[in-house]
């Protein structure tokens, strides 16, 4: 490999990085202001559960407001703009194009973000349609769907542009997903709010929606950045490059048909929830695949767990989508269910995949994005390792305070003579102890944005330590 | 795999599939349901709600009252809910034909709500609960909506739509709490909620009796 | 709902078959010949196998200190 041959991969590299530093940049700099937005939504709605008179006067504070308006905020806000930004990124990277589309890319983020605001303040306003995952308002759809399109034209003219060649898994994943969500989106809107359908069949499509935006949105663009993110940071190629590949289609095709297993016992024909649950023990297939191959590939290298921040965050995340999703299969199991459904069991496992996995890996996908598209570094190694520790150690004493006791609860909702109100007592505790794990986790995320924006305000300045941007050092001069 | 035409075609294929499974055949089989005659009443059931009860459930909607109560009895042996009281039998399909937006809720933080108007009809029981949950239901963890009523004070005569409160929740002297039409609406659909308590197994035999009997003719 | 049972268990039929009937074609067509190789070509000249790529802010990549 010669000088020229280096320096001209490195050239190649800074201009994609350079050309998505502003789009790129805007998604994932106003999705933390959504995740400290959604945060603070949640701590509120939290302690709510256990304080219920705690800011209880304000109509647009009230219970039943604030947790929808947590929701939305953490799934579209944030997690939603950060996947786009992500999704962006390494399909620019993969397809070794530049993103082109900075005027597009532009308003498309303005409107993202302003249908957030506007569908935010809708739900506080008591305009919120309870209709799970499709909280806001109609009236701010139009400017997410037009902003979609956008990114959309935007990933797949990176995708026409790329040279011939492989294409790698990530890139199947992405735009998947960059597919699947807007066509899972207008289908909902247009089924439940342009042309309504009758009550019996709203239950069928909104949890086709909900649980596909998880599966078919949010994983796929965090599977595509682990699958990218663990080879590139540890310097060793992903083990079977075979199985991911079986990866992705199991996962396409039993996922997408996995949504009616929050439906049980409800008003539902047999054969419609048997469906799902077949798909969702399925699940198993592609979920072990992926554990495989992440484990594989990671063997004999977790010591980077120790020198690289965004392993620490990536490599949580894949373990969490490992358990999720094997916790999520035995929940589909009717047995299970009866026990589950209706209590905080179910909260904890949505949090196991929407934050544990899906958060996490996309903090890590930050970590390791910035630096090469700002060219400068992190300005501190102790706030990420504070981001690491609070939010890690905070998820799980979330998650232990709700599954276990989610388990009591479903344990005395299946005991019938027990009276309602102490079956509501006996969760008090471990309620409160979800409002203190979710305020580690929020400082953890004050760590972040805190970071975030202490990187913007620096300039580029000349290190000495080259760490991020090259071996030769930072580089001086475009 | 080089050809990405294959994998768009491949992955749009797997969604669709699963919209024609769990989307397109639930509407054309669950969601096209015709409105069904009680053969004893002659009257429309489920019944649709009247004017006061769509608003209600409307400001039911408004407060996310769906993030805490769900709307749906399960059958025997799944759970308690038959054995708890929460309902005579599981609820089907028919029996939310008429519910315009479908509220059957995931979370039990608070009790199943579809029979609530059978199993607590009172309308002040409601509202003083509604005001402040803990005057009716000591550790109830439910949000109080004192911003659904009118803190007045007293002219005269005490209002007659005055809750009755005791002990800590009584306002200080002088002053009384009126319902506002907003949250007699909201008791009103409250009232309404009587899923799985009309006959529409009966009512859809019914008319494939009625069927039956025309092609005999 | 027999009907529609049916229906479904045709088109998730169909699915299945499609989905193996890809496999087949795919296997003969050596689109798995170069599977290991695109594991690859996240690689290039400048970030090359065996070069770690992260680091914690002011360490060399690779390196706790």
């Amino acid at each position: 490999m010669s000088e020229i041959d280096i320096e001209k991969s490195r050239q190649e590299r800074l201009e994609i990085d350079r050309a998505a530093t502003k789009p790129v940049g805007m998604f994932i700099g106003t999705s933390l202001v959504w995740l400290l937005l959604g945060s603070f939504l949640a701590i509120g709605a939290s302690i709510k559960l256990h304080n219920p008179e705690f800011l209880a006067e304000a109509n647009w504070l009230t219970f039943g407001r604030v947790r929808p308006a947590h929701l939305n905020t953490v799934a579209y806000g944030w997690l939603s703009t950060a996947g786009i930004g992500i999704g962006l990124w390494i399909l620019s990277r993969l397809c070794r194009v530049p993103i082109t589309d900075y005027t597009s890319l532009t308003l498309a983020a303005v409107f993202w973000n302003l249908g957030n605001a506007v569908g935010t303040w809708g739900i506080l306003r008591g305009d919120g349609t309870s209709i799970e995952w499709l909280e806001y308002p109609p009236y701010a759809a139009p400017l997410l769907i037009i902003s979609f399109a956008f990114v959309m034209l935007s990933a797949i003219s990176l995708v026409r542009r790329r040279p011939p060649g492989h294409i790698y898994v990530s890139q199947w994943y992405i735009l998947a997903a960059f597919f699947w969500f807007p066509l899972m989106y207008v289908t909902s809107q247009a089924l439940f709010f342009w042309n309504p359908i009758q009550a019996p069949a709203q239950g069928a499509v909104n949890w086709w929606y909900a649980h596909n935006t998880l599966g078919l949105w949010f994983t796929p663009i965090a599977l595509g950045a682990i699958y990218y993110l663990i080879p590139k940071v540890i310097g060793r190629p992903i083990h079977s490059y075979y199985l991911s590949m079986i990866g992705f289609w199991s996962l396409a095709f039993f996922y997408a048909w996995a949504g009616m297993h929050h439906l049980i016992g409800g008003p539902y024909p047999a054969w419609l929830i048997s469906a799902s649950v077949v798909a969702s023990v399925m699940m198993f297939v592609p979920v072990i695949t992926v554990a495989i191959n992440q484990h594989t590939t990671m063997k004999g290298s977790f010591s980077a767990l120790r020198w690289s921040p965004t392993l620490r965050f990536v490599v949580f995340g894949g373990v969490s989508y490992t358990l999720a999703s094997l916790q999520g299969s035995l929940m589909a199991i009717r047995s299970l269910n009866y026990l589950t459904h209706f209590t905080h069991y179910t909260i904890a496992h949505a949090h196991l995949g929407a934050y544990s996995f899906a958060s996490m890996v996309f903090f890590g996908a930050i970590y390791y994005m910035m630096p090469r598209l700002l060219e400068r570094e992190w300005p501190s190694a102790w706030l990420i390792k504070g981001h690491f520790w609070f939010c890690s150690i905070g998820f799980i004493i979330y998650f232990v305070s709700l599954t276990w006791g989610g388990y009591l609860q479903g344990i005395e909702l299946n005991t019938k003579d027990t009276p309602f109100l102490e079956i509501v007592k006996l969760t008090i505790p471990f309620l409160k102890s979800r409002s203190w794990a979710g305020s580690l986790m929020t400082l953890g995320h004050l760590f972040f944005a805190v970071n975030f924006v202490w990187m913007l305000a620096r300039k580029r300045s000349a290190s000495t330590t080259a760490t991020l941007l090259g071996k030769q050092g930072p580089l001086t001069n475009p | 795999m080089n050809r990405f035409k294959f994998i768009v075609a491949g992955f749009l294929f797997t969604l669709f599939t699963s919209f024609v499974g769990l989307v397109l055949i639930p509407i054309l089989t669950l969601g096209n349901q015709t409105p069904l005659i009680d053969p004893e009443t002659g009257e429309q059931i489920p019944p649709p709600l009247t004017a006061l009860e769509q608003r209600g459930k409307e400001i039911y909607i408004s407060n996310g009252c769906m993030y805490c109560h769900s709307q749906q009895v399960r059958p025997e042996r799944v759970g308690t809910d038959i054995e708890r009281g929460w309902g005579k039998r599981r609820t089907i399909a028919a029996d939310y034909m008429n519910d315009g937006r479908a509220l059957l809720g995931t979370m039990r933080t608070g009790p199943d709500l579809a029979t609530i108007g059978v199993r607590m009809p009172s309308e002040s029981w409601h509202l003083i609960h509604l005001y402040n949950p803990r005057s009716t239901s000591p550790g109830s963890n439910m949000p109080p909506f004192p911003f659904l009523f009118k803190k007045q004070k007293i002219t005269g005569e005490k209002s007659s739509d005055a809750l009755t409160l005791g002990g800590d929740f009584t306002p200080e002297d002088g002053y009384e709490i009126i319902p506002t039409p907003d949250v007699k609406a909201l008791v009103a659909y409250l009232q309404s909620l009587k899923f799985g308590h009309y006959d529409v197994k009966g009512a859809q035999r019914a008319v494939i009796e009625s069927k039956a009997e025309i092609r005999k003719k | 709902m027999l009907y529609a049972a049916i229906i479904v268990l045709i088109v998730m039929g169909f699915g299945a078959v499609g989905a193996v009937a890809a496999f087949f074609w795919a296997a003969k067509n050596q689109q798995f010949e170069d599977v290991e190789e695109g594991s690859h070509t996240i690689f290039g000249p400048d970030e090359p196998i065996g070069e770690a790529t992260d680091s914690f802010p002011g360490r060399a990549p690779g390196k706790q200190k």
